[in-house]
């Protein structure tokens, strides 16, 4: 089941995430926060559409279509994620990022 | 549709926590073919989270103004100047801000210009002349100079704005590649 497997895996990043966090590697755990909040889009827009992208672009395209709230989110935090490879990601940075993963916890009803 | 949006008369809502909206890179030099446009928030002192947000807002305006796809930047003036910041310089010297219309460095009363120093004495005659067509015009033509409002300082040596860096080196580097730049602020 894809929404089993999008719950697994979103928790599992925000888990590590944590982990990292508390080891203060903050650009580890930025991306593990991003991939646990780009897991909690999908099951978010599988609970609403039934459907999950199949690539980033597909994923920006849906949801800037049906679900602006839910954008504005991933519009705001992918930039970082795309910079963390190259530049030092501070512990406030990947404390907003975490703050939208429980933001889209509680749209997906989940608890991490 | 001009990627231009500093020269643009927008009505823009934003807080009285925003300093400036800048718009730099590629997007403000003139003879680009820019495939973005970066805009750069400056925020009073309020939280990286309240900055990001808001930063959204303003760029959920401006994707309105353009077809090219906008990267916003938010900073406040200590992440601005922070060491970890590669694109402070491009912000500092070519940025212009979107709501004074004028050039971002000017919030701190500093005007960005180049200069350009060009060696002519290894030049041959008929390239010293084309040189001087090419910047100060020929039979009643506007030469580069006067065309984008900058100043010979010297023989070898003009100061020019920072947009037109492109426009002016292109055409000096056809005749000689003995250049040196320099970018000041004042």
């Amino acid at each position: 089941m894809k929404e089993d497997i999008l719950k697994k895996t979103a928790k599992e990043y925000f888990s590590a995430a944590e982990d990292e966090f508390k080891k203060s590697r903050f650009n580890s755990a930025l991306v593990l926060y991003f991939k646990s909040l780009v897991a909690l889009i999908d099951l978010y827009l599988l609970q609403q559409t039934n459907k999950t992208p199949s690539s980033h672009t597909e994923r920006f395209r849906i949801i800037e279509e049906k679900f602006p709230e839910v954008y504005d989110i991933l519009d705001k935090d992918f930039p970082f994620y795309q910079q963390s490879y190259v530049q030092i990601m501070t512990k406030e940075l990947a404390e907003v990022i975490k703050d939208d993963v429980q933001i889209m916890a509680k749209k997906t009803k989940i608890e991490l | 549709m001009t990627c231009k949006l500093w020269q643009k008369k927008l009505k823009l809502n934003y807080s009285e926590d925003v300093l400036d909206i800048v718009q730099f890179g590629s997007s403000v030099l003139d003879n680009s073919n820019p495939n973005d446009i970066d805009i750069a928030v400056i925020f009073k002192k309020i939280t990286l989270k309240e900055q990001l947000n808001q930063a959204q807002q303003i760029k959920n305006q401006l994707k309105k103004e353009t077809e090219l796809p906008i990267h916003i930047n938010s900073f406040d003036l200590y992440s601005l100047f922070h060491e970890g910041n590669f694109a402070k310089e491009n912000i500092l010297f070519y940025g212009k801000s979107l709501l004074a219309k004028d050039y971002f460095s000017k919030i701190f009363g500093l005007t960005p210009k180049i200069q350009i120093n060009y060696e002519l004495k290894s030049l041959e005659k008929k390239d010293k002349v084309r040189l001087h067509y090419t910047l100060r015009g020929k039979s009643g033509k506007y030469g580069l100079i006067k065309k984008y409002g900058g100043e010979l300082i010297s023989p070898g040596l003009i100061e020019i704005y920072p947009e037109h860096e492109k426009i002016f080196l292109e055409e000096i580097k056809k005749i000689t590649s003995k250049i040196k730049i320099k970018k000041i602020l004042y």
